[in-house]
């Protein structure tokens, strides 16, 4: 389709930037309450005993309720991880880092799901599936969905 | 599945990264051609089924201006707000209902128009991770990569493997956007890295597109052409979120193939399907899906590819159109793998076209790692 290219109208910017404001619920809110006590907080299911951190309502598996908090130690292994060198921008597409970030899918010993954070520290080149890492928090975070700062190797 | 329901027309736009159209004019397109390819006129079609997505139409209830150039204007019409290959599962189940007979699947959107990676953010869990900026589709896959390495031990050159099969075939497919004939793994290796081991070109390119498949009820298919497509099999599973499975295989398309499998009668996928079209958004998760809908054993993903089996002119030749390396459009990359699929057994595919086609096999997915997976199998008379 050809054609000289629109005049008078490049790109129509819609002009309502949509907010979500998401109850982080009871779960999470307990979660983070954990947290700034240094504490990681998961859930058990009461059906497979599966460990759900961060906390889950429910256990899919078993479409059963979860109820059981369980206190899981700061100490995990990497389950998988990533070296970025760039990031969702403000415009949605991918920018350049000015510095590479290591993120890592962490399991929490005695979790059966992860959580993700950076990872500070390792030289990225040694960085390696199996790492095990422990959680530093930041208590005097500004948002308290940074309180869990990054991990570090143990 | 008996001759229940068919494909009788399909049709693709050419696909770019910043088309100079409005998405309307592609979905007027798409239908067109769908319709001029069935050799059938609009007042045939009885339902009328788009996917696409508000967020990336920036539009609320946004089919609901698809229903002029779908050519849905008083009929029954009706949205899927995922890949189009799901919406054919919805359109082939309105029409074993009795209800219809003939339906148009649409699939839609336009990259260039939306925050490329902003609706990818939008589906990760609210309360933690989408806050904390780290994960996004591209990252989510590298992590899934690196989980299928450790796993497998596959290095970066075998996933490279894939972009260079796909990306050449490409050139051979004229609506490919990502044609490249001479691509070696050391351009892809040399391709900007995103998230490691993830680099630009073992990434799809966000593309504008659209695509139309247009289905029929047996006794209709019989009248409208001699070659329907029939649909034999499908499978559907839905997996957990990306940080609660092991992300080092793709479970739900295991499972939605051994269904697909199953309701086709095939016992031997490797040796009974002729060509399969892979929805890959990165290169790894082609070698992911050899092993899931079991073309090789687990863990043998690299040495299938290697074997030269799934090339073009391979015993089992995968993404022969490029696959979603070569164009992938939101809510559309599914669907235009059932297109493609559909046009290797009817043996209109041109200069890509697979010799022999009597059964493919098409794969679409959705969700970040391959999180929602649907397996079609196809075959003519």
């Amino acid at each position: 389709m050809e054609s000289d290219g629109l005049q008078n109208v490049d790109m129509v910017r819609i002009p309502a930037v949509p907010v979500f404001n998401w109850s982080v619920g009871n779960f999470m809110e307990r979660f983070f309450d954990g947290l700034k006590g240094g504490k990681f907080m998961g859930v058990k299911c009461p059906d497979c005993g599966r460990v759900y951190l961060p906390p889950r309502m429910i256990c899919e598996r078993c479409f059963a309720k979860n109820d059981e908090w369980v206190e899981l130690p700061p100490e995990g292994t990497v389950e998988s991880f990533t070296l970025a060198q760039v990031k969702v921008g403000e415009d949605g597409e991918l920018a350049d880092l000015e510095a590479p970030v290591l993120i890592g899918m962490v399991k929490h010993e005695g979790a059966d799901t992860c959580l993700v954070a950076r990872i500070e520290g390792p030289d990225p080149e040694e960085a390696s599936v199996g790492m095990r890492v422990t959680a530093v928090l930041d208590k005097s975070a500004e948002s308290i969905l940074d309180i869990l700062s990054h991990y570090v190797p143990r | 599945m008996e001759k229940q329901v068919a494909i009788v027309g399909y049709a693709q736009t050419g696909y770019e990264s910043d088309v100079d159209a409005s998405r309307e004019i592609l979905v007027l397109e798409a239908a067109v051609g769908a319709l001029r390819s069935a050799g059938i006129s609009r007042e045939v079609i009885d339902t009328v089924v788009t996917a696409n997505n508000d967020y990336m139409d920036g539009r609320t209830i946004s089919n609901m201006r698809l229903v002029e150039p779908s050519g849905a204007w008083l009929k029954d019409e009706s949205k899927v707000e995922m890949d189009g290959a799901y919406a054919v599962l919805y359109a082939m189940m309105r029409i074993l209902s009795g209800d219809h007979d003939v339906a148009m699947v649409i699939g839609v959107s336009q990259a260039s128009v939306f925050p490329t990676y902003v609706p990818g953010v939008m589906t990760l869990d609210p309360t933690f991770d989408r806050e904390r900026g780290l994960l996004n589709e591209v990252s989510a896959a590298a992590l899934q990569a690196r989980a299928y390495m450790d796993a497998c031990g596959v290095t970066e050159e075998q996933i490279a493997g894939i972009s260079v099969k796909n990306l050449r075939n490409a050139a051979l497919n004229p609506l490919a956007l990502r044609r490249m004939p001479v691509l070696t793994v050391d351009d892809v290796m040399s391709s900007r890295m995103l998230y490691s081991p993830i680099r630009e070109l073992n990434a799809f390119p966000p593309s504008d597109g659209a695509c139309s498949v247009i289905l029929a009820s047996s006794k209709k298919a019989a009248e409208i052409t001699d070659c329907p497509v029939w649909i034999r099999g499908v499978g559907f599973s839905h997996d957990s979120y990306l940080t609660e499975r092991p992300l080092d295989k793709l479970g739900s398309l295991k499972q939605a193939a051994e269904r697909a499998y199953a309701a086709a009668g095939i016992s031997d996928a490797k040796d009974k399907i002729d060509v399969a079209e892979v929805h890959e958004n990165f290169a790894h998760e082609e070698l992911m899906a050899y092993e899931a809908l079991g073309f090789c054993g687990e863990g043998k993903g690299s040495a299938l590819l290697e074997s030269g089996a799934t090339k073009i002119n391979g015993e089992l030749p995968v993404n022969p159109s490029g696959g979603a390396l070569a164009a992938n459009v939101a809510c559309a990359a599914g669907l235009a793998r059932i297109a493609e699929a559909a046009l290797q057994v009817r043996g209109e595919a041109g200069s890509h076209q697979v010799k022999g086609v009597k059964t493919a096999l098409a794969h679409g997915q959705t969700g970040l790692c391959a999180q929602e997976n649907i397996v079609f199998i196809l075959g003519g008379e």
